[in-house]
C-alpha cells in the first residue's frame, strides 16, 4: 500500500518516496544549468532570493545616501552636499527605501516562504513571478542609471508634489524618471500580489482551512490585498504626472481647471496604505518569531487575524491625514482624525497578544527573539507620536517637520525593519541551511538599537524647535546644531551594525554551523522539508490537520501522493476548506518573462522621451505576450495515465 | 519510528477546469480587481474636477457627440453573444464551437478598436485644453488599454485554438477571457456614461 | 567674529513649538501635546514593563503546551481590559482634538489686521491690505504685528506649494497655487520670532525663512506709517551715484522701490530694505557687508536662487550699497 513511500521518516518531516522517485522530481523540477538557466528559472525560491538580494542591495544603497545626508547636516552651514546633490539625495533614499526595498522585501520574504508554509511546491503564477522581477530589477536600475550616468536623480521628493514636479519647475527629465521608475515597481508589486492571493487561495495543501493559516500567510493575504487596491493610485497618479509633463495635460493645473491636491489625494490614497503594506507583513513574521521561540501559538488566533483584516481595511481611511495643513474642511478632519486614531486599536490588539503569548510561554532569547522584543520597545513610540498626529491642530504644528521625520521613521524601522531583520535571522537557516552566528547577532542587534535610537530620538526635539524637513542646511543661530550632530553619530553607529550584519552573513555561509531542517523547533511547513529546500519543496505534499503541523506530527506528517513526478504538476484545493479539487501543470523554465520585462523597459523608458515610445513599446509587448502565452508544443505523455505514485487509499 | 501515512491520491483529479476551480481564472479576477480600481480612480478624478468647477465642461468647450459611443456601447453588447457562446463551448470542450466563436470575437474586438478612435473624436476636445480635456482623455485612454490587451488575448487565442498545439488544458484560457471580455463591456457601459452623458447633465 | 555677533543680535530667540507666545499655539501646548505626551510616557512603561515581565519572570513549572484554562481565561481578561483602556484613551484624545481644533480655527477677533502672504521660490512677499486700497504696502521675507490685535493672513503661491510656519505663534498653513487659506492668529507679546517655509518647494527650500515682529501698537503704528512712504530722494552724491547704477542695470526689472521708476515684481519689494533685519528671505544679516555679497554672488549664498550674479565694479558696488541704506 504504501510501496513507494520511504519506510521511515523524521519527526515533523514530510515523507519522502523512493530514491528513485526523488531523482525524477528533482529532474522535473530543477532549473536548467548554467547562466541561461538561471535566467531562465520560475521556481518562486530562486526568484524570491533574487528579490531579496537585490532589495537589500537596494537598502544598502539608500542608507548611504541617508548617511550622505547626516554628514550634510551634521553641522550648520555644511557645504558637503550643495542643496542639488542633497534633494536628490533625500529624493532618491526615500523612492529607495519605499519602493525598491520596504515593498518588493516584504513581498519577497512572502514570495518565498508563502508556498511552503502553505504546502506546495510553487507559487500559483511562476512566469508571472519572474516578469515581476525582472520589471522590478530594470525599475530600480534605470533609476540609478539616470542618476548616475544622466544627472537626471529624481529631485522632488519621494511624494513628487504638483507644480514643483511638473515641467515648469522642473526642467530636464529628474521627474520623469520619478515617475516612470515608481511605474516599474508598482507593476511588479502588483504581480507579486496576485500572485501570493492567488497560491493562498488555491494551492493550499489538504486540510489547511482558512483557520488553519499561519498568521504570516495572513499577513500577507491581507498585504496582497492592500497592493491590489492602493497601488493603481500611484499608478494613475504617476501616468498623469507624466501626461501633465510629457503632452501638456492640466489635470493640476489650477489656470485651467486644475488642482494641485488632487495630485495629493491620489498619491496618499496609496501612500497612507503603503505604509501598512510595509507594515502588516511584519506583524506576520513577529507572530512567526513569537510563536516559534515561546513555543506557543498566539494568543487570540481570531483576534490577531481581524486585527490584521482591520488594519488593511482602515489603512485606506487615513490618507487625508497627510493633508491637514492644505486647509480642508474642519469636518472631514475630524473624521480622518477618528480614523487615525481608531487604526491604533488593532494594533494594540496585537501587541497585547503577543505580550500574553509570552508571559504564557518559554521565551527563547535567541537573535530574531530579541529583535521582536526589540520592535515592541522602538515601534510604540512611532506608534504614541503616530496618534498624536492623527489629531489636527497638534499635526498642524509638527507637520512637515524632524517630528514626523522621527515619527516614522519610528514606525518603518521600529515596526519593519527591526521584524525583518528578526525574520532574517529566523529564516536564514531555512533558505541557506546555515545558521548565523549568535553573538556577531547579538552586537548588531544592540549596535542598531542604540544608533536608531541616538539617530531618530533627537528628532522629535528637533521638529518642535521649528526644522522644518527636506532641508540641505540650516543656519547656526537656529540651535539646531548640536542634536543634529548627535543624530549623525547615531547614523554612523547604524551604519556599523548593517556592516556587520553583512560580516555575519559572509562568515556563515563560509563556515555556519549547518542547520538542519528545523533548528528552531518550528511549527509551520517550510520546517518540514530540508534546508535548503529542494526545488519541488515538498516530495510528497503534506496533509494539514490543525494549526502548527509540525508540531502536531513529531511522528511525521501525514502526506498526499499522486502527483506525477514526471510534469510539474501542483495540488489545487478548495477555497475554504483546501479539500483537494484538482492538478495543475506548473509551466517548465522561460526566457519569455524576461523578454516581457525588456519589452516594457523599452515603453516606459522611452515613453518619457516621446510619447511615440508607445508606438514601438506596444508591438514588443504583443510579441513577448505571445511568446509567453503560446504552448510549448504538445505533451504526448498526456495520453498514457502515468502514475509516479500508484494511487493509495486513504490510511486510517 | 512509524511509516508515513498517505491519506489521499491527487491521481483521479481532473487537469482542466473551469471557474473559481482554475488558477488562471483566479489571475484574472486579480487584474480586474487592479483593473477596475485603476478605472475607478480615473472616474473619482473627473468628478473631483467636475466638483471643482462651475461649469462643465468649461465655458468655451462643446460637448462630447454622442453617436461613437452609442455604436460602441451596442457593439460591446451584442459582442457579448458570440463570447458567452465561446465560453459555453469551452466549457464542453467543443472545439468546432469555441473557434467559430472566437472568430466572431475577433472581427468584433478589432471593430471596436476601430470605433474608440472615432470615440476620442467624439470628444470634441483635446487633452491639452483644459482640464476636463485631460481627465476625459485619461478616462477613454485607460479603458482603451483594457480594449487593447483584450483584442490582443482574443486574437492570441483565435489563432491558439486553430494550431495544432491545442491542448485540452488551453481551452480553459478562453472561458476566462470571455470573463475578462464580460468586465470590459461592463465598465466601459458605466464610464462611457460618465464620459459622454455627464457633461450634459449640468 | 563681529560678524558672528552681528548674527547673533539680529537674530530672534530660538523657535519653539514648546515655548509658544500665540493664544493658538499655547492651546496646542497645554491640552494636546501636554496630556499625550504624559499618557504616552505612561502607556510606555506600562507596555514595556509588561513586555520585559511577560519574557523575563520566573517560571515555576515546566513549560506545557495547552495550557489549562486558567491562565487562558486571564491572559484573555488582561488583553481585553487592556484594549479597553486603549479606545477610551484614544476616545478622549479624539474629544481633545475637535475641541482645540474649533478654539483654533474660529474667526478673529474684531478688527483684524489684514495681511496677504505670497510665497516666492525662495522668499515671501508680504502685502498689507488696509481698509483703503492707497494706503496699502508691500514688504518682504518680515511680518510685523501690533501685540494683542488679531490678524488674518491670506497665503496664496503663484508657483509651487509653501507652507507659513512660525511654530512660537501658531500652526502651519500652506499656501497652494489655485487656492487661498485663510490663517489667523495674534501675538500675545512682543518679541522677534523665527518662521520657515515647511513644505518643500525646490532647492532653496532650506533658505526660506521670514521673522514675525510682534511690536507694541504704537511702535507698529509708527512702522506702519513709514511703511507706506515712497523712497526718498537720496542725499549724497554717492548715494545718487547709487541709484542711477540701480536703475541702469538689470534691478529694476525684478524689484520695486515706490517713488522711483523700478517696478518688478519678481523680486522682494525693496522700497524700506535698509529697514529690515535680513536679507535673503531670513538668511543673512542686513548688515553691509552681507549685502554686498549677496549683491554681487546670490548663488554663493543660494545655489540655484533667481536672482542672478551681478559682477559690479567696487565703484559701482560702493554706490549701489550707500543707496540701499538710504532706503528705510
Amino acid at each position: 500500500m504504501t510501496a513507494t513511500v520511504a519506510p521511515t521518516v523524521g519527526p515533523g518531516r514530510v515523507p519522502e518516496p523512493l530514491p528513485e522517485l526523488i531523482g525524477q522530481l528533482e529532474q522535473t523540477w530543477r532549473d536548467e544549468p548554467g547562466i541561461l538557466g538561471w535566467i531562465k528559472s520560475v521556481d518562486h525560491k530562486s526568484i524570491a532570493l533574487r528579490y531579496m538580494i537585490t532589495a537589500f542591495v537596494f537598502f544598502l544603497l539608500a542608507g548611504l545616501q541617508a548617511l550622505g545626508m547626516r554628514a550634510q547636516l551634521a553641522r550648520p552651514e555644511n557645504t558637503l552636499l550643495g542643496p542639488d546633490l542633497y534633494n536628490q539625495f533625500f529624493t532618491v533614499h526615500g523612492t529607495t527605501m519605499m519602493f525598491l526595498f520596504a515593498v518588493p522585501v516584504m513581498q519577497a520574504v512572502g514570495l518565498y516562504f508563502v508556498p511552503m508554509m502553505v504546502g506546495t511546491r510553487n507559487v500559483a503564477f511562476p512566469k508571472l513571478n519572474a516578469y515581476g522581477y525582472w520589471t522590478y530589477l530594470f525599475g530600480g536600475l534605470f533609476i540609478y542609471a539616470e542618476w548616475w550616468f544622466l544627472n537626471s536623480g529624481p529631485d522632488v521628493g519621494w511624494f513628487s508634489y504638483v507644480p514643483l514636479a511638473n515641467s515648469v519647475f522642473t526642467p530636464g527629465k529628474r521627474a520623469d524618471v520619478w515617475a516612470q521608475g515608481v511605474t516599474f515597481t508598482e507593476i511588479a508589486s502588483l504581480a507579486a500580489a496576485v500572485e501570493i492571493i492567488v497560491t493562498v487561495f488555491k494551492l493550499r495543501a489538504p486540510g489547511m482551512t482558512l483557520n488553519r493559516l499561519p498568521l504570516f500567510v495572513w499577513a500577507m493575504v491581507v498585504q496582497s490585498f492592500m497592493v491590489l487596491f492602493a497601488m493603481p493610485w500611484v499608478a494613475t497618479a504617476t501616468q498623469f504626472l507624466a501626461w501633465e509633463r510629457l503632452v501638456s495635460t492640466h489635470f493640476f493645473d489650477p489656470t485651467r481647471g486644475g488642482d494641485p491636491l488632487l495630485w495629493q489625494h491620489l498619491f496618499w490614497f496609496f501612500g497612507h496604505p503603503e505604509v501598512y503594506i510595509i507594515f502588516v507583513p511584519a506583524l506576520g513574521m513577529v507572530s512567526s518569531v513569537v510563536t516559534a521561540f515561546t513555543r506557543r501559538h498566539v494568543f487570540g488566533y481570531p483576534a490577531m487575524v481581524l486585527s490584521l483584516i482591520s488594519t488593511g481595511v482602515l489603512g485606506f481611511g487615513l490618507w487625508v491625514h497627510h493633508m491637514f495643513a492644505t486647509g480642508i474642511p474642519q469636518l472631514s478632519e475630524s473624521f480622518f482624525t477618528a480614523a487615525s486614531m481608531v487604526i491604533a486599536i488593532p494594533t494594540g490588539v496585537q501587541i497585547f497578544c503577543w505580550i500574553a503569548t509570552i508571559w504564557d510561554g518559554r521565551p527563547r532569547f535567541t537573535v530574531p527573539f530579541l529583535w521582536v522584543i526589540g520592535f515592541v520597545v522602538v515601534f510604540i513610540i512611532g506608534g504614541f507620536s503616530g496618534v498624536m498626529v492623527a489629531s489636527v491642530p497638534f499635526d498642524r504644528q509638527v507637520h512637515d517637520s524632524y517630528f514626523i521625520v522621527a515619527h516614522f521613521h519610528y514606525v518603518l524601522i521600529g515596526g519593519a525593519v527591526f521584524p525583518l531583520l528578526g525574520a532574517f535571522y529566523y529564516w536564514f537557516p531555512k533558505v541557506t541551511g546555515r545558521m548565523l552566528g549568535e553573538r556577531l547577532g547579538r552586537w548588531q542587534f544592540w549596535l542598531f538599537f542604540i544608533g536608531m535610537n541616538l539617530t531618530f530620538f533627537p528628532m522629535h526635539q528637533l521638529g518642535f524647535e521649528g526644522m522644518p524637513r527636506r532641508v540641505y542646511t540650516y543656519l547656526p543661530e537656529t540651535g539646531w546644531g548640536p542634536l543634529n550632530l548627535l543624530a549623525s553619530i547615531g547614523a554612523a553607529t547604524l551604519a556599523v551594525s548593517v556592516i556587520l550584519l553583512i560580516v555575519n552573513v559572509w562568515s556563515s555561509l563560509r563556515r555556519g554551523l549547518p542547520a538542519g531542517d528545523n533548528p528552531w523547533d518550528a511549527d509551520t511547513l517550510e520546517w518540514a522539508t530540508t534546508s535548503p529546500p529542494r526545488p519541488y519543496n515538498f516530495a510528497l505534499i503534506p496533509v494539514v490537520d490543525g494549526r502548527g503541523p509540525v508540531w502536531r506530527h513529531p511522528e511525521g506528517l501525514p502526506v498526499f501522493g499522486g502527483l506525477r513526478t514526471d510534469v510539474r504538476d501542483v495540488l489545487l484545493t478548495t477555497l475554504l476548506d483546501a479539500e483537494p479539487d484538482s492538478r495543475h501543470r506548473h509551466p517548465v523554465p522561460t526566457i519569455w518573462p524576461l523578454h516581457a520585462a525588456i519589452a516594457t523597459t523599452i515603453t516606459f523608458v522611452s515613453l518619457i522621451y516621446t510619447p511615440w515610445g508607445a508606438v514601438v513599446g506596444f508591438p514588443l509587448l504583443f510579441i513577448a505576450f505571445v511568446g509567453w502565452a503560446w504552448p510549448r508544443g504538445r505533451d504526448h505523455r498526456e495520453q498514457q495515465v502515468i502514475e509516479a505514485e500508484r494511487p493509495v487509499e486513504v490510511a486510517s | 519510528m512509524t511509516g508515513p501515512r498517505v491519506v489521499g491520491s491527487a491521481a483521479n483529479l481532473p487537469t482542466t477546469t473551469f471557474g473559481h476551480r482554475s488558477l488562471v481564472w483566479w489571475g484574472t479576477v486579480g487584474f480586474m480587481l487592479i483593473e477596475g480600481t485603476t478605472l475607478f480612480i480615473c472616474a473619482a478624478s473627473y468628478f473631483y474636477l467636475h466638483h471643482r468647477v462651475s461649469s462643465w465642461p468649461p465655458a468655451g468647450t462643446p460637448r462630447p457627440s454622442l453617436l461613437a459611443p452609442a455604436v460602441q456601447v451596442v457593439l460591446m453588447l451584442l459582442s457579448i453573444i458570440p463570447v458567452a457562446k465561446a465560453d459555453r463551448a469551452a466549457r464542453q470542450l467543443d472545439v468546432a464551437g469555441v473557434r467559430v466563436n472566437l472568430v466572431l470575437a475577433s472581427l468584433f474586438a478589432i471593430a471596436m478598436c476601430v470605433v474608440r478612435g472615432f470615440e476620442f473624436a467624439a470628444l470634441n476636445v483635446r487633452w491639452d485644453t483644459n482640464a476636463y480635456g485631460s481627465i476625459a482623455w485619461a478616462n477613454v485612454v485607460a479603458h482603451g488599454t483594457l480594449l487593447l490587451l483584450e483584442t490582443a488575448e482574443t486574437l492570441v487565442f483565435t489563432a491558439l485554438v486553430f494550431s495544432p498545439n491545442l491542448e485540452q488544458r488551453d481551452i480553459a484560457g478562453v472561458s476566462d477571457n470571455s470573463l475578462y471580455w464580460y468586465f470590459m463591456t461592463g465598465s466601459w457601459v458605466i464610464l462611457a456614461a460618465i464620459v459622454y452623458l455627464s457633461p450634459y447633465l449640468s | 567674529m563681529t560678524l558672528l555677533l552681528q548674527q547673533a543680535l539680529q537674530f530672534p530667540g530660538r523657535l519653539s513649538a514648546l515655548a509658544p507666545t500665540g493664544p493658538e499655539a499655547i492651546l496646542i501646548r497645554d491640552w494636546l501635546w501636554r496630556p499625550m505626551y504624559a499618557t504616552a510616557l505612561v502607556t510606555y512603561v506600562l507596555v514595556v514593563g509588561a513586555l520585559l515581565w511577560a519574557a523575563f519572570r520566573r517560571r515555576s513549572a515546566p513549560a506545557e503546551e495547552g495550557a489549562p484554562e486558567g491562565p487562558k481565561r486571564r491572559l484573555g481578561l488582561g488583553v481585553g481590559i487592556a484594549t479597553a483602556v486603549t479606545t477610551v484613551v484614544l476616545f478622549v484624545f479624539l474629544v481633545a482634538t475637535m475641541q482645540v481644533s474649533r478654539a483654533t480655527t474660529t474667526g478673529p477677533g474684531p478688527n483684524p489686521i489684514r495681511i496677504r502672504v505670497t510665497g516666492h521660490q525662495w522668499w515671501w512677499e508680504v502685502e498689507y491690505r488696509d481698509a483703503r486700497q492707497d494706503q496699502w504696502f508691500t514688504t518682504a521675507n518680515e511680518l510685523h504685528l501690533p501685540v494683542g490685535r488679531p490678524a488674518e493672513l491670506e497665503l496664496v503661491s503663484p508657483d509651487v506649494i509653501h507652507s507659513f510656519w512660525a511654530p512660537n505663534i501658531h500652526t502651519k498653513l500652506d499656501l497652494i497655487p489655485g487656492h487661498e487659506n485663510l490663517m489667523r492668529f495674534q501675538a500675545d507679546s512682543a518679541g522677534v520670532f523665527r518662521g520657515q517655509c515647511a513644505e518643500f518647494c525646490g532647492a532653496q527650500h532650506g533658505k526660506m525663512a521670514f521673522q514675525v515682529v510682534a511690536q507694541p501698537p504704537d511702535s507698529f503704528a509708527a512702522w506702519e506709517s513709514r511703511q507706506r512712504q515712497p523712497a526718498p530722494e537720496p542725499a549724497d552724491s554717492l548715494a545718487r551715484r547709487g541709484r542711477d547704477v540701480f536703475m541702469g542695470g538689470s534691478c529694476p526689472l525684478c524689484h520695486t522701490v515706490q517713488g522711483t521708476g523700478a517696478g518688478g515684481r519678481l523680486g522682494p519689494d525693496l522700497t524700506h530694505l535698509a529697514g529690515r533685519r535680513t536679507i535673503a528671505a531670513g538668511t543673512l544679516p542686513n548688515t553691509r557687508g552681507a549685502l554686498a555679497g549677496w549683491i554681487v554672488n546670490p548663488q554663493g549664498v543660494k545655489p540655484g536662487a533667481k536672482m542672478p550674479p551681478n559682477p559690479l565694479s567696487p565703484d559701482d558696488l560702493q554706490a549701489i550699497l550707500a543707496y540701499l541704506e538710504t532706503l528705510k
